[in-house]
């Protein structure tokens, strides 16, 4: 199937009734879910996992997931705006300038500039995962094992450089996933792990537990510790519509934004996040006007948010190709296809091609209806902010504990979410980055077989990771990739101990 | 912080060493050739009790940082009295049934976390419990413990 008739049959699929209502819902729920300060993508996905089970058609389940993604990525900007509180780490940036845009009575123009840039971007990159995903899952077909183990071990190890945050943490909570994947039944020798004797966890944690509990239930208990009162900057949103001057001030960085983010986005680890923090250096150091930066620069907004929404669409390369995630969003997304019974990778395009195409489809559909449903619902988000915390935190916590317990119907789910919960919030608590833990958990039996399969083929040797030619690169830029961060921390650690010039 | 930070890197350490352990003796390695159930949870150890002895290497070495500008008051008591009601509810949950631990769990939370006025806390008692009930049970047809009066 060439791309154009795969995408004329992804738009039969996602243009049926059922699926873009559930289109609808995932953008409008994901939206409304993100505005809220404090739970991201990740929060939100793995907030409404459970909802892919009583979904019965895989298809629905993952456009409506996908919906939720991109609607939250777009949801995070209104608290960046409105109340200096970025929803999502990838909205920092965008507080910067659209809090003082805000101040100025400019928030409606910062709203809908983000809400301009954000559907530009994403459809910039949604067009290059149409044209660009297919032959790369064709490449993909030629993975062996060896390949499978160098490019998770690489892509895991990119997910903790890239995060931002301390190696020698995220590395930690990079070794604590894979171990939380090995719980319950070896895969090759049938032996059972880490359970002490348990009988409910020889099959293991269950994915959702894992992602309620770290990303839903912890971000709840972290925020009930916070005294901090947050107010919203103003009611009077002004013109939605950007001018025709703002308009010719943004448009170059909406352009730049997308390029960027779409590059970004496809690296595992690489994701939202650097995406938008790179477009708003770039637009300081090539404006006329940097000085304006920081003081309610349209660009400062427009930029950063095209860049996060043009990576949120382009991170759904490498897990439709290679059916590895990127970032934890995508993990969740990942975990709600194979909860589907279909297994991301190389071979979807293949194997359930309506999967494939449906899901890319959708999302030209999606990010159009998540612009004609941010416009004018701009004034129900900001009322949506004035719902207290008290009450949101119990109506929260409800969800999840009723959505864990209805996967298996077994209350032992509850309390392995509590488990990890805890273990959420204490990582909050101690600043470690929480995002490679659901990437390992996912890539851990991915990881396991291909290292194992490997050195099987090989008869126990090692050289086998790098005599074939892809996993021989992916091993060198792993290689690369440890000796230059080991590189640049001696190199910091040495900067910090020079005395002082006197 | 940095003090809760050593703890933690000692555990980490300690977990590492416990997991090679375990690995080794319990789950078996098997050899390079055929590696055994216990060959990737040992190397997962052995790289947790370096990672472990490196952060704490590092955290000899730095200075703890001063926080800029007054320091945001936290209420710790409140996740730790959170987390046992969630403890209670999902115990609850099937001891008495979905609908009347619900509410007395969104009572309890209102009351005792959030220290609502009693009309407050009914109110989102009820219509939280109905909410969720109206979500799971209705629209999902999710099978929820039934009500200890009615089995």
């Amino acid at each position: 199937m060439d791309i154009f008739a795969g995408l004329i049959n992804g738009f039969s699929i996602a243009l049926s009734g059922t699926n873009i209502l559930f289109c609808f819902l995932g953008a409008l729920i994901g939206t409304a879910i993100g505005v809220l300060p404090g739970l991201g993508p990740a929060a939100t996905i793995a907030l409404l996992l459970p909802m892919t089970y009583v979904i019965g058609s895989p298809v629905t389940a993952i456009i409506m997931m996908a919906g939720i993604y991109y609607g939250a990525m777009y949801g995070g900007s209104t608290t960046s705006i409105l109340l200096n509180l970025p929803g999502e780490a990838a909205s920092v940036v965008t507080c910067i300038d659209g809090y003082q845009m805000a101040k100025k009575g400019r928030a409606g123009a910062a709203l809908g500039i983000a809400a301009i840039g954000s559907f530009i971007a994403g459809t910039v990159a949604i067009v290059g995962l149409t044209f660009f995903a297919p032959p790369l899952a064709e490449f993909a077909l030629d993975f062996g094992p060896p390949e499978y183990f160098a490019l998770t071990t690489l892509g895991l190890l990119l997910a903790v450089t890239l995060s931002g945050g301390s190696i020698i943490k995220g590395l930690i909570i990079l070794f604590v996933g894979l171990l939380l994947a090995m719980v319950g039944l070896d895969p090759i020798s049938g032996k059972i792990r880490f359970t002490f004797g348990s009988i409910v966890l020889q099959g293991g944690f269950d994915f959702v537990t894992l992602a309620m509990g770290v990303f839903g239930l912890g971000e709840i208990l972290y925020n009930l510790e916070s005294t901090l009162k947050t107010e919203i900057v103003t009611t009077k949103l002004g013109k939605v519509f950007p001018t025709l001057k703002d308009w010719a001030d943004s448009k170059w960085a909406i352009f730049r934004g997308s390029v960027i983010g779409f590059f970004i986005g496809i690296i595992p680890g690489g994701g939202a996040v650097i995406s938008s923090l790179a477009s708003y250096a770039i637009e300081k150091k090539y404006s006329k006007h940097p000085e304006e930066f920081g003081e309610g620069a349209i660009q400062g907004v427009a930029g950063p948010e095209s860049a996060n929404n043009a990576a949120s669409s382009s991170s759904f390369i490498p897990l439709l190709t290679l059916g590895i995630p990127g970032n934890a969003a995508i993990a969740m997304i990942f975990a709600a296809l194979m909860i589907q019974g279909i297994t991301p990778g190389p071979f979807l395009v293949a194997e359930h091609p309506d999967v494939f195409w449906g899901v890319i489809a959708s999302m030209y559909v999606g990010n159009a209806m998540l612009l004609v449903l941010n416009l004018p619902l701009v004034g129900l988000w900001v009322q949506m902010l004035r719902v207290p915390y008290g009450i949101l935190a119990p109506i929260i916590v409800l969800f999840t504990t009723v959505g864990v317990y209805s996967v298996q119907n077994q209350v032992f789910d509850i309390y392995s979410m509590l488990f990890f919960a805890a273990l959420g919030y204490g990582m909050r608590k101690l600043n470690f980055d929480p995002a490679p833990l659901p990437l390992a958990f996912v890539l851990g039996p991915m990881v396991e077989r291909s290292l194992r399969q490997s050195l099987l083929i090989s008869g126990g040797d090692m050289t086998i990771f790098v005599t074939r030619p892809i996993s021989g690169t992916l091993v060198a830029i792993f290689i690369a990739l440890v000796i230059g961060q080991t590189f640049f921390f001696i190199k910091r650690k040495r900067g910090w101990k020079k005395p002082p010039a006197t | 912080m940095k003090k809760y930070e050593r703890i933690t890197a000692i555990f980490v350490s300690l977990g590492g060493v416990w997991i090679m352990v375990y690995a080794w003796h319990t789950l078996k390695l098997g050899s390079i050739h055929v590696p055994d159930a216990g060959f990737l949870p040992f190397l997962c150890g052995a790289g947790l009790a370096i990672l472990g002895i490196v952060w704490m290497l590092i955290l000899q070495g730095t200075r703890e940082q001063e926080a800029k500008g007054p320091a945001e008051k936290r209420l710790w008591h409140r996740p730790v009295l959170a987390m046992l009601l969630m403890l209670l509810y999902g115990w609850a949950m099937e001891a008495i049934g979905y609908v009347t631990s619900t509410l007395v769990f969104v009572i309890a939370w209102q009351k005792v976390i959030e220290r609502e006025k009693w009309l407050k806390t009914m109110i989102i008692a009820l219509l939280g419990t109905f909410a969720m009930y109206a979500l799971f049970v209705y629209l999902l047809k999710v099978p929820i413990p039934p009500e200890f009066f009615a089995r």
